[in-house]
């Protein structure tokens, strides 16, 4: 991998043209071999249960399941923020593929050598 | 030392580990019980990022040892 790329996205269904224009950009970045993770917090973390993004489909671009899906496949990795995820009750054994629950931490980790993150 | 963090976990949980190990005496360990799923990625990048070492990660336990300051 030629770098790394952040992609910080906080909604979910409450917006699906945000969360759909992150995987488009998480795409982008994947697909030109930076080491990509997209970082769902707040209402963002819903989209990391399976089944969650099924039904999203916005105007002009691809289906939000298949952009997270062809995201994974090309080795992109979603990070869910744990107290957000908790704080909704949310399904931990349902995790969508390539989904790893995580503190902030492990993001200023990402982070913090100075990678570039675009948040949605 | 002995820490039960219960669920607590993200940022409440990195400080709390900070003020511990803080008071620990040199050569001691801190034993951390913790049962947010997130600990088990964050404590690693916790470590990598301050210098601390974890020696013994089996979730909820976990043992870490604090650097040696200079």
């Amino acid at each position: 991998m030629a770098g790394k790329f952040c992609v910080s996205l906080t909604h979910a269904r409450d917006d699906t043209d945000k969360a759909t224009v992150a995987f488009v950009i998480a795409n982008a970045a994947v697909g030109s071999d930076q080491e990509t993770v997209v970082f769902l917090s707040t209402e963002g973390v819903n989209l990391a249960v399976e089944g969650a993004a099924d039904d999203i489909h916005e105007e002009g671009f691809a289906p939000l399941k298949e952009l997270m899906d062809n995201f994974v496949g090309a080795g992109g990795t979603i990070l869910v923020c744990s107290p957000c995820f908790n704080k909704r009750a949310l399904d931990e054994n349902a995790l969508v593929k390539g989904a790893k629950i995580v503190g902030g931490a492990k993001l200023v980790e990402f982070l913090a050598d100075g990678t570039p993150s675009v948040s949605y | 030392m002995r820490w039960d963090a219960g669920r607590m976990g993200c940022g409440e949980l990195i400080v709390g580990l900070k003020q511990r190990l803080a008071t620990l005496p040199p050569g001691s360990s801190l034993e951390l019980l913790a049962e947010d799923p997130g600990v088990s990625e964050d404590l690693p990048a916790w470590c990598r990022l301050t210098g601390h070492r974890l020696v013994e990660a089996h979730p909820p336990r976990y043992v870490i040892e604090p650097r040696k300051e200079a």
